[in-house]
């Protein structure tokens, strides 16, 4: 290099330390994935690793995620559906077959049962004679969020929260490039969260969590520094990207003022903020489905344009997102998108192209502006722990998300192929002969729970016993629950025993739906068309029509059903709706006591055909299915909606429904003309 | 085939939530129903005669999360004893319509034909029940040993519920002391028994508790001993004493089922038909107790009123 050279460096040219022209690194590019069962997920993470992924991204099923092994009730119906089941560390070992662990990163999307994935992987680790403190990766971990939108939760607050909290004080000192917890705002704008609301729940949530482990007060000030070094985000980038990319940087500057005021961390290295993505998927549709792939790459934008608030892990949905899981080449087509951006495209050239910018720096200081005085208030109500307790942070993003469906119902807010240029050419994606849809094959589960039966035979049961015993022992008296968890991983104890032991101690808990006080922002005729023809029934029937939203089983997509049930309030009906996760059993009885006029059930998680059975043989046995009928609405392939419907299912609804007031139309006819017997 | 009666009093879920239905309807054609209904229900050997228990007090005291603890242990006293639980949500002005959450907080044990819950609107009602939670009532007394009654709980207006319960409990939860002594004492006046909830939050509820004591000395002076109950739903705490004051209520004395309908009907009547109702009813009925004398039957005496006043 010439002397001249550094002298005259160009703006737009990139040097490293030793004023080189450079050129980024890519950041890590992620495939969210896991299905049918351990052997089948291996192969997966292995065709991945073999098409130049660079990390692993571990989608977990949801009895695994809420703390029920396979052979559970509530478990069947979910086995594999949407992620990978696993039971015990011998299905650990079978996901992991070939993979060197020390060398991977490994990101597992796992709350509830957090501590009990990383101790598998821990003990997975001991089992190999892997130096643990090589391990690389991230558990999710974030409570607040399930509370507040995924719905994985198990434990009241106080108890999960600890939890967080210890898996912190494990890993800093025996594996320190672990990420004991990811705090998630991706889920948040899932769940309607605006960009200011997004950025002020994570990072209240994040003072929440250092607070919590300061006030422990088991690290010293410079230990503690490494702790907020080692908190990192996963954040959501939606289809608006300019101000998406604002908010990322909004976020950058946050919480390098977070970490320096509050937490006088000294070291600029565990001030900066750190952060994986995933982009929206909320507003991937189902009609026109290719067009997603424009969203999806517009999206990734926004969060890799801005050099200084580039991501550090992107992870990418695919086309069918509104359809199904993703099959493998859905997935490739959406890791070629990174790769593209990334190898062929001159991004990774320039320094921050928006350095500058009054345009952005405006944006950014009102992202900013708002999200603190969020921040101020909900620390004013003692923190995040209280302002989930008392409902205000849910009934906030119920509010968002009943906003943003009307927005979309009134047109205001445009969806292509949607709500605005809707006829189209049928998209040759759908013409294959799978229909573009992912089946995990209902088959798959006996792998699983032979697996399971299987290790609960071969294992040394008294010190499975003894491993639980210690677990209990070690919740109750407030010691650090890591160690005796992994002893309950190499005793072959297994996922439902080491929850189920918790939940003895801690108790289960049910947060606030939110949905109380909430209202569309529709006033027009239809709606009050609506409302006029509910006053009639009443006066014809004699009582106000009553519909049940129920969401039976362990899936955790609740957004439908609160739009169904704060529009059918906003509607005219009297609505009963209990929040996620009920029996089947449980959501016929209130149906069943409550005389409801009809039964409308939401399920996003692909276990329908099954909870349809269920539900209505209960209907049945309690004598009640003549007299109630009941719709279905959620992510239900075509093919199925033909087997409910012959199941005596009335009506399906699916994303493409999207209009509120028709839908609510719907089941008013349904309502009146399907009263066998008047009261 | 059971009729829907005979099921509804062998317990059959169901058949009670319809019969229940059947007492909610608000049109004055199906008032024969009901009196038919009514008859053979009584006369049936299987018909109870219930206690009303009504649970007042403002959102989010804990009402309907006791209710859910408080009723699966009343039950297992004693191996016959039935709870059913009737509560009441605020509707919407604009729509009409309610949201009925009181049973998110309620879990009780499937298939326990012994426990019941209904939700209801308060169909515009500002009492802090009902128009037909009488009815309901009415119904379940013969169909339940406890029938507990969660008001709406949003103001301190909700006196309504002094007429139909037989004893009234106020659920509190701890907050600052002035706060007690601003709450009306209209409403300190009614409850049977005061309950501080959420006494795991410690020293706020003893602080509360104290305030409260205080007050009550100076609006209830001529009583001096006035029950202030401390409970916790996430703790258990003080649960099982609840219990035991719930089950004493038997044995005190309360207004008889008669007594109360002479009152709704009255009420019925203001609502449906207004002041020229009520001076109808007086005037040429001979009033409300005189008209259930003559007619023997609640919904009698409503199609008998119905009759002679839009004959008028
Ligand atoms: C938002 C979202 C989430 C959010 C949920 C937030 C929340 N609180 O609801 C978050 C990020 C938390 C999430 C998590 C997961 N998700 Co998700 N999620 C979605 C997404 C993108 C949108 C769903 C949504 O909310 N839409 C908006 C609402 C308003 O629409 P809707 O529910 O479809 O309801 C409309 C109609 O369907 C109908 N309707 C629905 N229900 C009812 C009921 C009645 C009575 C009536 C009348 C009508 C009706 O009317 C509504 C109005 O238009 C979908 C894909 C997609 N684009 O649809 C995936 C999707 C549903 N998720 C999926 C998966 C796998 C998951 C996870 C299980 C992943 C994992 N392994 O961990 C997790 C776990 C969640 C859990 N606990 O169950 C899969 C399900 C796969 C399948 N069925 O085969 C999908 C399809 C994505 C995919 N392609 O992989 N998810
Ligand atoms: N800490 C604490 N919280 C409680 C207790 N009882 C109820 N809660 C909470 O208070 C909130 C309101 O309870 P709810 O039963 O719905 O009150 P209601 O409106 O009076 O029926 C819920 O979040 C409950 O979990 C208690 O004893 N202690
Ligand atoms: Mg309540």
């Amino acid at each position: 290099m010439s002397q001249k050279d550094t002298h005259t460096k160009l703006d737009h040219q990139l040097y490293d330390e030793n004023h080189q022209a450079t050129k980024d690194h890519p950041w890590i590019f992620r495939t969210y994935g896991g299905h049918t069962n351990a052997q089948a997920t291996n192969e997966l993470f292995r065709s991945g690793l073999e098409k130049g992924q660079t990390g692993l991204s571990i989608a977990f099923d949801l009895p695994t995620q809420c703390g029920y092994s396979s052979e559970h009730s509530l478990a069947k119906p979910e086995i594999g559906k949407v992620g990978v089941p696993i039971n015990s560390l011998d299905d650990f070992h079978v996901l992991f077959e070939q993979i060197p662990i020390e060398k991977m990163n490994t990101s597992m999307t796992i709350n509830g049962t957090s501590m009990w994935l990383l101790a598998l992987y821990i003990a997975l680790g001991r089992e190999r004679g892997v130096d643990i403190s090589l391990l690389q990766g991230t558990t999710q971990n974030d409570i607040v969020k399930e509370y507040l939108a995924r719905g994985t939760y198990i434990f009241p607050p106080e108890h999960s929260l600890r939890i967080i909290a210890e898996m912190y004080e494990y890993c800093l000192e025996n594996i320190p490039k672990w990420n004991a917890s990811n705090i998630c705002s991706y889920h948040l704008q899932e769940a309607g969260a605006t960009p200011a609301q997004e950025l002020a729940f994570a990072l209240a949530n994040a003072i929440g969590i250092l607070d919590l482990i300061k006030e422990r007060g088991l690290f010293d000030q410079e230990q503690f520094e490494r702790v907020v070094g080692r908190i990192s985000f996963f954040v959501n980038a939606g289809i608006r990207f300019i101000e998406e990319t604002c908010k990322m940087r909004a976020f950058n500057e946050l919480w390098e003022e977070i970490t320096r005021e509050r937490y006088g961390v000294q070291n600029p290295k565990f001030r900066r903020f750190r952060y994986g993505v995933q982009v929206n998927s909320l507003g991937l549709t189902e009609s026109q489905p290719e067009n997603n792939a424009w969203r999806i790459l517009i999206e990734a934008l926004g969060v890799t344009l801005s050099r200084n608030a580039r991501c550090r892990a992107l992870q990418l949905p695919a086309w069918n997102e509104a359809l199904s899981l993703p099959r493998p080449w859905d997935q490739q087509w959406s890791l070629r998108l990174q790769q593209i951006l990334a190898y062929e495209t001159d991004l990774l050239e320039y320094p921050d192209i928006f350095e500058g910018s009054k345009v952005i720096s405006s944006k950014v200081e009102e992202l900013k502006t708002q999200a603190k005085a969020e921040i101020d208030k909900i620390l004013e109500m003692g923190g995040v722990r209280s302002a989930v307790e008392s409902g205000y942070m849910k009934s906030a993003l119920v509010k968002s998300m009943s906003e943003r469906m009307s927005r979309i119902n009134d047109g205001e807010q445009i969806v292509v192929g949607l709500n605005k240029w809707t006829e189209a050419i049928p998209s040759p994606l759908l013409q294959g002969e799978d229909g573009g849809i992912f089946k995990v094959d209902a088959k798959s589960a006996a792998w699983t729970l032979e697996q399971l039966e299987a290790t609960k035979q071969k294992r040394d049961s008294d010190r499975a016993e003894k491993a639980l015993a210690e677990l209990k022992k070690a919740a109750q008296e407030g010691k650090n629950m890591m160690e005796a968890s992994i002893e309950c991983a190499l005793a072959r104890v297994t996922t439902g025993e080491w929850a189920d032991a918790l939940r003895e101690i801690f108790g289960e808990y049910r947060p606030v739906t939110g949905i109380e006080g909430q209202k569309l922002q529709l006033e027009n005729e239809r709606v009050s068309a609506l409302r006029q023809r509910n006053d009639e029934f009443e006066k014809k029937h004699g009582h106000r029509a009553r519909i049940v939203v129920g969401k039976p089983g362990l899936d955790g997509h609740s957004n439908g059903a609160e739009v169904i049930a704060v529009s059918a309030r906003h509607t005219g009906f009297d609505v009963i709706y209990s929040g996620i996760r009920l029996t089947p059993e449980e959501i016929v009885q209130s149906a069943v006591e409550e005389s409801a006029d009809i039964i409308g059930v939401s399920i996003l998680s692909g276990s329908h055909l099954e909870l349809a059975d269920q539900i209505i043989a209960q209907l049945k046995s309690a004598g009640a299915f003549e007299h109630i009928p009941v719709v279905f609405g959620g992510i239900i392939p075509k093919e199925d909606e033909k087997v409910l419907l012959e199941k005596g299912i009335q009506k399906v609804f699916t994303p493409a429904d999207f209009e509120l007031i028709d839908i609510m139309e719907q089941i008013m006819n349904i309502v009146e003309s399907g009263k066998k017997i008047a009261a | 085939m059971k009729t829907l009666i005979e099921k509804a009093l062998e317990q059959d879920k169901f058949s009670i939530a319809r019969l229940i239905t059947l007492f909610e309807d608000t049109r004055s054609e199906t008032a024969l129903q009901r009196a038919e209904a009514m008859k053979k229900i009584k006369a049936s050997p299987l018909a109870r005669s219930g206690i009303f228990l009504g649970f007042t007090g403002t959102p989010g005291a804990g009402k309907s999360s006791l209710i859910g603890e408080i009723a699966p242990r009343l039950i297992q006293t004693e191996s016959k004893l039935s709870v059913a639980v009737l509560a009441v949500d605020p509707s919407s002005e604009v729509s009409g319509g309610a949201l009925l959450g009181d049973r998110t907080r309620v879990r009780f044990p499937l298939s326990e034909t012994r426990l019941f819950f209904r939700s209801q609107s308060s169909a515009g009602a500002l009492g802090g029940i009902s128009p037909t939670t009488f009815q309901v009532c009415r119904l379940l007394h013969y169909l339940f040993d406890f029938i507990i009654i969660e008001t709406v709980g949003i103001g301190q207006n909700e006196i309504e519920i002094k007429n139909l319960a037989d004893e009234v409990f106020l659920i509190l939860q701890p907050m600052a002391g002035d706060q007690i002594q601003f709450m009306k004492a209209g409403i300190m006046e009614i409850p049977h028994a005061f309950v501080m909830n959420k006494c795991d939050e410690t020293k706020a509820a003893r602080q509360s508790y104290h305030a409260l004591k205080a007050s009550l000395a100076f609006v209830r002076p001529a009583e001096n001993e006035i029950k202030i109950l401390q409970t916790s739903v996430r703790t258990g705490f003080g649960l099982d004493d609840f219990v035991s004051e719930l089950l004493s209520s038997r044995e005190r004395s309360h207004s008889s089922l008669h007594e109360k309908e002479v009152h709704f009907f009255r009420q019925w009547v203001k609502e449906e038909y207004g002041r020229w109702g009520l001076q109808f009813l007086k005037e040429k009925m001979g009033g409300a107790a005189a008209l259930m004398q003559i007619t023997q039957s609640f919904d009698q005496a409503q199609i008998k009123f119905i009759h002679s006043f839009l004959n008028e």
